[in-house]
């Protein structure tokens, strides 16, 4: 029996030589095998029950977002430089690696299934992220046991100014406009971001895991909370290629960048409740 | 050598104009910094979490009224003036050391007075701009505090509700809640506006030594509901120049209490509540 407290179930996200302990705020792992049951005529019960299926793990986590570090040529966290790397793949060579998930000492080589990062007025910016472990030829999904994983604790106090802040962040660039009549821009009340990937393991007869995993498509989604609606959505609008960057406290440093290539603008929305002003949202999609 | 700062020292300036009669003043903020808390978490990094703001509270006597060339939509009542959608600035001095706050929005004032006392009101008021120290010299004083005393008292003050024929008030109290909505872009640590919302919650208070004042059946609460149609007006003493006069129609009675004892008259209070929408 092993008991782990919270602060010492650290989650790592390690790609070859780098990688990066996430300030995540949750975490939850698991790891399945399928089973089917089977029938025959001529037997009243069952068989028993037979492997349908690779076993495979999924782990999933929500994090502060921090955006100090630099991998594959990305500022930001490495799960946004993974993100941004494999809609790359998803688009040429298809074919990555996993990375390798470390959760309170229990370890898997996972893959990408889903990236989001969420900033909004004066709130630490939180991301989120989900991977599937599907394991490597002979290599299980999900290897290790329940124990303490942490770095070494640091006393000093400071400043988080390495953690996206919505106080600090400006999206001015994405504020609907409206230049008819009376011209006015909108006000960037919140930013939600999310990335999905499609992915397809490809197993071969006579092991268990699969030879290798390629990547086939992405597609990302930007929602913006405003205050102005966009009546005039058009029905084929142009494409853009957009930075969303994310800054910290004091604004210090470049910020993490999130590039959407060819977004257009696919819907627009507005909603009141109690005690609240009228918001917009506008939802941008890019596909990968 | 320890030295102390005394009410002779201490003032207030709201929007460039000195309020006479204070009798309380505190304001206070409380950083929104946090730690930020993770697995596996090795340090202690602090980063804010929600807004910044900071609160104001004030006590007046209610001597202080708006001075001439306003028109007849402001109330004399300088702070009552605060209770609609405007903000306010101003300085706290105290000693040689200035407090400066701006866009002040009020979020409660009440009045209130009893048998032997001077009207007081009370407000309080979230500070939604700048707070403390610094450079400020567009929020100075620019004219002289006033030092006319316009003095109301219990017994200029004239209420009209029928209970109070055969039943002797002894004190009353209005309170007034206006909501405030603050609305906060990415980018930014002050709001972008300040949206007076509404409605506005309106509680009248008051308290008598009964005669023959009927508590009601609550069994007939809200069915049989009682409205009432409250107004206070307040007169400088010894004159018959109106200062202040609150009017409130269609009060919904929601609450009664009555106290006996040994060594005190019966006495009743009851509460009015009514919601106007801006």
């Amino acid at each position: 029996m092993a008991t782990v407290f919270y602060d010492k179930a650290a989650v790592k996200v390690g790609i070859g030589t780098t990688s990066e302990t996430l300030l995540a705020t949750d975490c939850s792992l698991s790891f399945s095998s399928a089973q089917a049951p089977l029938y025959a005529i001529g037997s009243k019960g069952t068989l028993g029950q037979f492997p349908a299926g690779a076993r495979q793990g999924d782990v999933s986590f929500s994090f502060l977002t921090s955006i100090t570090g630099k991998h594959f040529n990305q500022q930001g966290n490495i799960i946004n430089g993974l993100a941004s790397g494999i809609k790359e793949a998803a688009a040429n060579t298809s074919e990555v690696s996993g990375v390798e998930i470390v959760f309170a000492g229990v370890s898997g080589l996972g893959y990408l299934n889903s990236y989001g990062v969420g900033v909004q007025s004066n709130s630490v910016s939180s991301s989120s992220a989900g991977f599937t472990f599907f394991g490597s030829g002979t290599q299980l999904p999900v290897t290790g046991r329940l124990a303490e994983f942490a770095g070494q604790t640091i006393q000093t106090g400071q400043l988080a100014t390495g953690i996206a802040h919505g106080r600090y962040t400006n999206l001015d660039n994405f504020a609907t406009s409206i230049t008819a009549g009376d011209t006015s821009a909108a006000n960037v009340f919140s930013a939600d971001y999310s990335i999905t990937f499609n992915h397809n393991p490809v197993y071969k007869v006579g092991q268990e895991f699969p030879m290798t995993c390629l990547y086939t498509n992405a597609q990302e989604t930007l929602g913006l909370t405003e205050d102005i609606f966009q009546s005039g959505l058009a029905f084929d609008s142009a494409a853009n290629d957009l930075t969303l960057t994310l800054s910290g406290l004091a604004q210090t440093g470049p910020g993490m960048h999130i590039e959407l290539k060819g977004a257009k603008q696919v819907s627009t929305a507005m909603s009141a409740g109690m005690d609240d002003i009228v918001r917009t949202q506008k939802n941008l999609t890019a596909v990968y | 050598m320890l030295g102390r700062i005394r009410r002779e020292a201490e003032s207030i300036t709201i929007n460039r104009t000195g309020i006479l009669g204070v009798q309380s003043i505190s304001t206070q903020y409380e950083s929104v910094a946090r730690p930020l808390d993770s697995l596996g978490i090795t340090e202690i990094q602090y980063a804010p979490q929600g807004a910044q703001t900071a609160s104001l509270q004030l006590n007046t006597l209610l001597t202080n009224t708006l001075e001439a060339g306003y028109g007849d939509s402001y109330s004399l009542d300088v702070m009552q003036n605060f209770t609609g959608d405007i903000p306010f600035s101003g300085i706290i001095d105290y000693g040689t050391e200035k407090i400066y706050f701006s866009q002040g929005y009020m979020e409660t004032y009440s009045v209130s007075c009893g048998i032997v006392e001077i009207p007081q009101t009370s407000t309080t008021s979230t500070i939604y701009g700048d707070f403390g120290t610094g450079s400020f010299p567009f929020w100075a004083q620019t004219s002289e505090t006033p030092t006319s005393l316009n003095i109301p008292s219990y017994s200029s003050m004239e209420v009209n509700l029928d209970e109070f024929s055969s039943n002797r008030m002894t004190s009353f109290s209005v309170d007034i809640a206006t909501p405030r909505v603050p609305i906060y872009t990415l980018n930014a640590d002050k709001p972008d506006k300040v949206i007076a919302g509404t409605p506005i919650e309106v509680n009248v208070n008051f308290s008598l030594d009964v005669d023959d004042y009927k508590i009601k059946n609550m069994r007939f609460v809200p069915d049989e509901t009682v409205f009432r149609n409250a107004t206070i007006t307040l007169k400088k003493n010894n004159s018959d120049t109106t200062l202040l006069s609150y009017s409130f129609d269609n009060m919904l009675l929601t609450s009664e209490s009555f106290q006996g004892g040994v060594d005190s008259n019966a006495a009743a209070n009851f509460n009015l509540r009514s919601f106007i929408l801006r």
